[in-house]
């Protein structure tokens, strides 16, 4: 009887309800780890009646997290960073406060133009810009000089075809036990559409249909075949880029194993913290194009929401108003995520402060200048996160040695067969 | 039993079948009345749809595709964890000094969880530089593609998967043999059986029970599997790791399509239950 | 007690198995063989563990170094370093170990004891519904996935308000099919006269359980033990939904944040996955003759 009473007290205490919260306690559904600390103590700081508290998930981690959360109607996370393209579809769900009493037409005028469009759903702002980005060429300078290649300079653009030139000569079996052990390119994510859009949009593709949409004709376009059968030649032709991507293509550059990436400026950031493991010389080249098509980048990145269910709308507005402009915004840039801020003003500071007159820096100076070179945004779209993940599908087959065209129409049936239900 | 004692075995039922009944059988039954629903969002709102979904998944081929993929994972990872199972039960039987370290060291993926095990295996199984392909290389073979090429990523998941799965059902059938009675044994011997016809019409019927245990037991955890395809080769390439669990998760937490996925879960459901009541059928007629 | 019950058991099942006739293994060759096929099969088992934890030891930038083409180099550590257990730690790990530690603890006590009068009742009682309850609450959540069904235990949880609390951790997963299914197979094999003279004595069913049947049925208790205490300490999916907050972040939560949104630690993934992995070896392996047991005395060998 004993052990019954025990357990049945055990219960109890289990079911007991925890301390109640202190009242103005919001909570930040946060990506990826990044540091938070310095920055909410900033906050805090200035705003001694609320408290955030940050949960940081993966990435995928996040969608299935708002998915769940969000879709069932919960109070919390009352704070959520969002992925830009997936605005439309949570503004859909109406699963998103809308922001318009929030911000200054000043704050509005400093955010880019194009980042404040995509927050924005049905005529509101229902994802506050944070930040930006855009991509690199980022270089192993030895590896170059080795193979007697010239280092092409900071504002250079190759060609496609020159980058896949030249990561044919820089691919070796050094050590000759039949292995590549030397790749001599790769994206930094292969499968994303994020970072490849740039190779059919550059060829004269687009996205998605106009209605966004329409995949049909669009995705299967000449422009995409063409652009993915340059992508499928890398790892499957002249096998430049390793076909299995379980170990990262940033950790192959910067372990030294791999001549070129085309990556995100937070690598050089990644440097920064790492330089003391780093033996070998780098440099940094504007984002490739192909020689018969048009300069483009990716860009886009997070924003910020907040929940349509919070219980503290107010301070969570507080909160996202903060992080998304002036002095809040420098501060996520630099003590955050550290990725390019979507603030005009903030961004000037790369041209303004001395401190990227020179060295690694001064990258990040030709980086914030090159998010300005004709980016293209991803597709705007409902449907975004299935276009997304049956669009990755298409290219993990492509890089692994699939048929361009067959991929790509086989993508075309999926995405369809998804976006029926946003047709009505 | 007296009027009191009556309600005894619900007394002794109701805190776990409770507990059971609101936060699985509930959740559960919700989720298979989810497939009867739609939620149109151009319209707003959730709807009824009445067969709708089911008439949806019934006519995708990325369906009938995952099905296939299903079905011929299912019996081959069956088996395999099946008869290595038993094979390895008997080999742990073996009555040689330090059996008893063997049988620990055979026990330790059951203590590793599956999302660890896939971590430790999608790095070993690399394609370019992977553990697996080093020692292969070692005796010549050359490298092969695991977990990118649609002739081996299945059997990738199905490695992992034995390895994280058969220690537990080799206990199971150890503890089948341990049970049998030596005397049994010995008789079957005096009377002349060999080896194999004293595993054969010996060891084996008498391990019925725990055989239909493991099996029904073996083949509801693959069914459930979808951990290693979600980390490691998110159903590709070319869709030849597409289980159906797997995409029902997709439907629901990717792609927010709630209704299409509890249909998807809901004609697995009846698919695991004819299976398990075919392998009762098989099992028992035998009695 | 619990020394002359466990023989009681012994008596009833005999565990003679192990004793072959010595003329099976007359041969040394044979014997040879089996303990190469032992051998063989224990590399397998150990492979891997083997090279994560030589890994886990490891700088980040080499720890694939070794692996292709393959050298035995690959299963010790290049540069023994502690720096990915600095890492997690720093990053709060102990806790989480902590976190995990508790919740299991919890689970196995609680839902022991609750799974356990289940099964007892599934096994030793005649009632209305027996069957029809045991097919709908037993078989059928075993044949559900757990995190398929997540939507609307959250909505519940929710609703409940307590997300963000211990109990939205331990009391779902409280109720355990497994666990009462291996509960009833071995109560329906303890005899009756045991039974019968507890209630000849006086003895209400409660007490009779608690007293005359539990301290008969260490197997199984320990067996279902293993399989609460591994189903809350591998959880990951259910944790990340209901508690997401710091302070209650759980083991394999907590091996997750080595991924980042553009590259892996690796070496701290695998410090944080063995670890996650000692715990429960450390706890599964010296009871390893109470699994067989449970399952030799349970009503499966027939």
């Amino acid at each position: 009887m004993k052990q019954l009473v025990l357990a049945v007290s055990l219960l109890l205490l289990a079911v007991a309800p925890l301390a109640a919260q202190e009242a103005t306690t919001i909570t930040w559904l946060n990506c990826c780890n990044w540091p938070s600390e310095e920055v909410i103590a900033e906050f805090e700081a200035e705003n001694p009646d609320i408290n955030v508290e940050v949960e940081t998930v993966g990435f995928n981690a996040l969608f299935e997290q708002i998915q769940v959360r969000l879709g069932g109607g919960a109070s919390d996370p009352d704070v959520l960073s969002v992925d830009v393209p997936v605005t439309a579809g949570y503004g859909l769900r109406g699963w998103l406060l809308p922001l318009d009493d929030v911000f200054s037409d000043e704050d509005r005028a400093d955010w880019l133009p194009a980042a404040l469009a995509a927050g924005t759903y049905n005529g509101e702002l229902i994802s506050a810009p944070v930040s930006t980005s855009t991509q690199l060429l980022f270089i192993n300078s030895d590896m170059f000089e080795a193979a007697g290649i010239e280092v092409p300079g900071v504002d250079d653009r190759l060609t496609y075809e020159q980058v896949a030139d030249i990561a044919e000569q820089l691919t070796q079996d050094t050590d000759g036990d039949g292995v590549t052990d030397q790749w001599g390119f790769s994206w930094e994510q292969t499968v994303r559409i994020y970072q490849l859009q740039p190779l059919a949009v550059g060829l004269g593709g687009q996205s998605i249909g106009d209605d966004g949409l329409t995949v049909d004709g669009v995705i299967n376009s000449q422009a995409w075949i063409d652009g993915f059968t340059f992508y499928s030649n890398m790892f499957n032709e002249s096998m430049v880029a390793p076909q299995d991507d379980t170990i990262g293509t940033s950790d192959l550059f910067w372990s030294g194993k791999m001549g070129m990436m085309i990556a995100g400026p937070w690598n050089i950031n990644r440097y920064l913290r790492e330089a003391e493991n780093i033996e070998f010389n780098w440099t940094i080249a504007r984002h490739p194009y192909f020689e018969d098509g048009e300069v483009t980048t990716p860009t886009g990145s997070w924003h910020i929401g907040v929940n349509i269910n919070s219980d503290s709308p107010d301070e969570a507005k507080r909160f996202v108003q903060w992080i998304s402009t002036g002095a809040g915004a420098e501060a996520w840039w630099r003590r955050g995520s550290g990725d390019f801020p979507a603030q005009q003003s903030v961004l000037a500071l790369f041209q303004s402060d001395e401190e990227f007159d020179e060295g690694v820096k001064y990258f990040l100076r030709v980086a914030a200048d090159e998010a300005t070179v004709n980016p293209d945004p991803r597709a705007v779209s409902p449907g975004y996160l299935e276009y997304e993940q049956i669009l990755q599908d298409a290219f993990q087959d492509i890089r692994t040695g699939a048929d361009v065209e067959e991929s790509l129409n086989l993508a075309v049936a999926r995405i369809e067969s998804e976006m029926a239900k946003y047709r009505g | 039993m007296t009027g009191r004692e009556r309600f005894m075995p619900y007394v002794f039922l109701l805190p776990a079948l409770a507990l059971i009944v609101i936060f699985n059988l509930f959740p559960t039954i919700a989720t298979l009345i989810e497939s009867l629903h739609g939620n149109s969002l151009v319209r707003g709102g959730r709807v009824f749809v009445g067969l709708g979904n089911f008439n949806r998944v019934l006519n995708d081929p990325i369906f009938w595709k995952s099905m296939q993929v299903t079905g011929l994972f299912s019996v081959l990872v069956n088996t395999i964890q099946v008869v290595l199972a038993l094979g390895l039960a008997l080999l742990a039987n073996s009555r040689v000094r330090g059996i008893t370290v063997f049988r620990s060291i055979y026990l330790l993926p059951v203590a590793v969880s599956i999302n660890v095990t896939t971590v430790v295996w999608g790095l070993m199984l690399n394609s370019e530089g992977g553990l697996i392909n080093g020692m292969l290389s070692l005796v010549g073979i050359e490298r092969q593609p695991f977990l990118i090429a649609p002739t081996h990523a299945l059997w990738s998941i199905i490695v992992l998967a034995t390895w994280k799965g058969v220690p537990l059902w080799t206990l199971f059938f150890l503890a089948g043999l341990q049970g049998i009675p030596q005397t049994v044994l010995e008789a079957a011997r005096i009377d002349g059986a060999g080896r194999w016809q004293c595993f054969r019409f010996v060891t084996l019927p008498l391990l019925r029970g725990v055989l239909l245990f493991v099996l029904v037991a073996d083949t509801v955890a693959n069914f459930l599997l979808f951990a290693p395809v979600l980390l490691l080769t998110k159903g590709g390439p070319q869709l030849s790791t597409n289980l159906v669990m797997y995409e029902t998760y997709r439907r629901g937490f990717v792609y927010g399509d709630l209704g299409v996925s509890s249909a998807m879960l809901s004609l697995m459901l009846l698919l695991v239950f004819a299976v398990i009541g075919v392998q009762f059928t098989l099992l028992r007629r035998r009695t | 007690m619990g020394a002359k019950t466990g023989r009681a058991i012994s008596a009833a099942q005999p565990l003679q198995g192990l004793k072959l006739p010595s003329h099976v293994w007359r041969h040394t060759g044979e014997r040879l063989l089996i303990y190469v096929l032992l051998v063989l099969v224990a590399l397998m088992a150990l492979l891997p563990l083997m090279w994560a934890f030589a890994a886990s030891f490891t700088p980040n930038a080499r720890v694939f170094d070794y692996a292709f083409p393959f050298s035995l180099r690959a299963l010790f550590p290049v540069e023994f370093t502690l720096e990915a257990y600095d890492a997690i730690f720093a990053r709060g790990f102990g806790d989480a170990l902590k976190n995990s530690f508790w919740l299991s603890g919890v689970t196995v006590v609680l839902g022991g004891t609750i799974n356990a009068l289940a099964g007892f009742a599934f096994a030793r009682f005649e009632f209305r519904g027996k069957r029809i309850l045991f097919l709908t609450v037993i078989l059928l959540p075993f044949l559900v996935p757990v995190d398929l069904t997540a939507i609307p235990r959250f909505i519940l949880v929710n609703s409940l308000d307590w997300r963000n609390t211990w109990q939205a951790l331990i009391v779902p997963g409280l109720g355990n099919s497994l666990a009462i299914f291996l509960f009833r197979q071995f109560f329906e094999e303890i005899p009756q006269d045991l039974i019968d003279a507890a209630r000849v004595d006086g003895a209400s069913w409660l007490r009779l359980f608690f007293n005359v049947v539990l301290p008969l049925s260490r197997p199984v208790l320990i067996t279902a033990a293993l399989f609460l205490f591994l189903q809350q300490w591998d959880a990951y999916f259910w944790p990340l939904l209901v508690a997401p907050r710091p302070e209650l972040r759980l083991v394999q939560v907590a091996i997750s944040t080595a991924v980042e949104e553009h590259r892996t630690r690796w070496n701290e993934q695998l410090a944080g996955s063995m670890l996650a992995a000692i715990v429960p070896i450390l706890l599964l392996l010296p009871f390893q003759r109470y699994y067989i047991q449970a399952v030799t005395s349970s009503g499966l060998k027939d």
